[in-house]
């Protein structure tokens, strides 16, 4: 209950921030927020299917791309706005997430983890020699920029992108803390043993693998609404499973709190890298990857455990706790 | 194109494919673990190519194959005892994909800063450009030494690993490390000296690579996805797999290339999927031999 609050504080602060960014002039710091809110989101997307799932993908890359070219399509083709489009991007990266199912959990582990790749690096491919799907040089959004009303157009971006993350972090916890987060915590920690329980190992990974489909495509479809444009090598680039991966980790996979920690370093490292010593992205990148060796070697389960376990802190914990009668009577 | 030639000439690609994998296939059946940052090696042994060739004008590239080799055997042997050791027995298999995956970064970056993103490759001289014809084929003579010495490196590896001592120790540590232990095996010795092997390999494989293509320090990643389809369709951990999930590859590629001239790795990625999604487990899924 206390997360929830605040949460919900949280909420509140951001709803004020963008009500608040046309009278200061924020435009930058909204921008700013709009991106760490998007990465956030992606990465949480990605530890549902790693830290809880036990689904290593590689290709998470896929689906961003996948929505983006949904919302630049159907925006183009329909001649309607991009904010009306993104909930088409959202159904449609969750039936393509159902789909690729069908075929990719056939892999197992590594097998899985390399497949998915490949088959983003495929669509990637196919997408940028097919004339019909703007071929190599993507779309752009100059046709609908009259629908856009670009007085709030940072401001809506902001408080979409900041829906978006609430949403991911609270959905996952209340899915965790539902029957089916049980069985997946069950299955990830040994398959064998939770489907010899009854826990439908199939249907319980098939159902979080849409849901992180559909939130990477959304998340995916507002980032490059509000860049404007897109190619295929940006929309469908390896990079994006490397921060997804890099957030997670170094934050906690596994934890709900990992990513939203992860989050922070990622963007502070390259704050501090690229504006405040002047350093070129590569030195920045160095940075991240060996930041991501030195939590491995000495903290491999990711620095959120950490503070936790040094504050006690419950935070979003999903762990179940006995009820209060129980503890109170000594066992018999 | 005649049918035979576009056949020798995808084995010959696929032979440069298999050696991409094969080093990669070593460390994943000896240790269970996923060196993510192996088509960096690949890279840096390409530029070291490049830079001992500039030191040595008019050399022939295929000489330096051997000292190349040998560099990163020992440089293999170095981040396997000072950093890999200490995740290889980590009990899940994230732990040495999240550390390989930091490094592999690392690398990459580095190599960029240091050698800029301008386009490289080795130059072979006029071997590049000969060719022997044999009853009206024509085939290059350098992709036809690429095969050669895949095929001699596989036999050798295979030979090593099946035959020697050290290839007795090897397999006991992949079986079971603890019982290896108890053996008189130092499981750590065998990983350095295995990842000195799988680089090793993978230097070979990248001096090929440079006399055939070019490069940029951003060519890790799309090597890496090579060698890991190839390991992946011949089945984790088997030679022979690799050689022959190299030689379908190459054929895919080729083939491909025939009927649709900008297809590019394309074709490579659905003869991927054809074979994993009839047989998830390889070509030949089985350990090592």
């Amino acid at each position: 209950m206390k997360a929830l609050i605040a949460l919900l504080v949280c909420a509140a602060i951001a709803a004020a921030a963008g009500l608040l960014a046309p009278v200061y002039d924020w435009a930058g710091g909204l921008r700013f927020a709009s991106e760490m809110f998007l990465y956030l989101a992606m990465a949480q997307m990605w530890n549902l299917l790693a830290g809880y799932a036990g689904l290593l993908c590689m290709g998470q890359q896929m689906f961003i791309g996948l929505g983006t070219y949904c919302l630049f399509y159907t925006s183009l083709q329909l001649h309607v706005s991009p904010y009306w489009a993104m909930p088409v991007s959202f159904v449609f990266c969750g039936l393509m997430a159902a789909l690729a199912a069908l075929f990719m959990f056939r892999l197992r582990l590594v097998y899985f983890a390399i497949g998915t790749w490949v088959l983003s690096d495929m669509i990637a491919s196919f997408i940028s020699r097919t004339p019909e799907l703007g071929g190599a040089s993507g779309y752009q959004l100059s046709d609908v920029l009259p629908l856009i009303n670009f007085d709030w157009f940072d401001e809506v971006i902001f408080w979409i992108a900041a829906a978006i993350a609430f949403a991911t972090v609270w959905g996952a916890y209340a899915l965790m803390r539902s029957s089916v987060g049980l069985g997946l915590m069950s299955i990830r920690d040994n398959d064998l043993a939770a489907s010899s329980l009854g826990v439908d190992v199939w249907t319980n990974r098939f159902i979080v693998f849409v849901i992180a489909g559909a939130g990477c495509g959304l998340a995916g479809a507002v980032y490059f609404t509000a860049q404007l444009a897109m190619g295929p090598a940006q929309a469908f680039d390896p990079n994006w499973v490397v921060a997804m991966l890099f957030i997670t980790i170094v934050g906690g996979i596994g934890t709900l709190e990992g990513p939203i920690l992860g989050t922070a370093i990622y963007f502070a490292l390259r704050e501090v890298f690229t504006n405040v010593l002047g350093l070129s992205g590569a030195w920045y990148l160095i940075a991240l990857g060996g930041a991501a060796m030195v939590v491995m070697l000495y903290a491999p389960n990711g620095l959120w455990p950490v503070v936790r376990d040094r504050f006690n802190i419950r935070g979003l914990s999903v762990r179940r706790q006995p009820p209060k009668s129980l503890l109170a009577q000594p066992a018999e | 194109m005649d049918w035979v030639g576009l056949i020798i000439n995808g084995l010959c690609l696929g032979g440069l494919y298999g050696m991409l994998g094969v080093g990669l296939a070593l460390v994943t059946g000896v240790m269970r673990f996923v060196n993510i940052s192996h088509g960096e090696f690949i890279v840096m042994a390409a530029f070291l190519g490049v830079f001992a060739s500039l030191q040595v004008p008019g050399i022939n590239p295929l000489w330096l194959i051997v000292p190349v080799a040998i560099v990163f055997f020992f440089v293999g042997y170095g981040v396997q005892a000072v950093l890999f050791n200490k995740v290889v027995t980590a009990p899940d298999f994230l732990a040495p994909i999240l550390l390989t995956f930091g490094f592999s970064i690392v690398l990459q970056n580095v190599m960029f800063e240091a050698f800029g993103t301008n386009v490289r490759s080795l130059t072979a001289g006029g071997l590049a450009r000969e060719s022997i014809s044999v009853g009206g084929i024509s085939i290059g003579v350098l992709p036809l030494i690429t095969l050669g010495l895949a095929i001699l490196f596989f036999v050798v590896l295979q030979l090593v690993i099946a035959r020697t001592a050290f290839g007795r120790a090897v397999r006991a540590t992949a079986d079971n490390r603890d019982v290896a232990r108890l053996m008189g095996v130092r499981p750590t010795r065998i990983f350095n000296i295995t990842m000195g092997l799988s680089l090793a390999l993978a230097a070979v494989a990248g001096m090929l690579l440079a006399m055939r293509a070019t490069f940029t320090p951003f060519s890790g990643l799309s090597n890496l996805l090579v060698a890991f389809e190839v390991i992946v369709i011949g089945g984790f951990g088997s030679f022979w797999g690799a050689l022959l999930g190299g030689f379908l590859l190459g054929l895919a590629q080729l083939i491909g290339l025939h009927f649709d001239p900008d297809a590019g790795i394309f074709y490579v990625h659905l003869a991927f999927f054809a074979v994993v999604l009839f047989r998830p487990q390889g070509l030949m899924g089985i350990k090592l031999p």
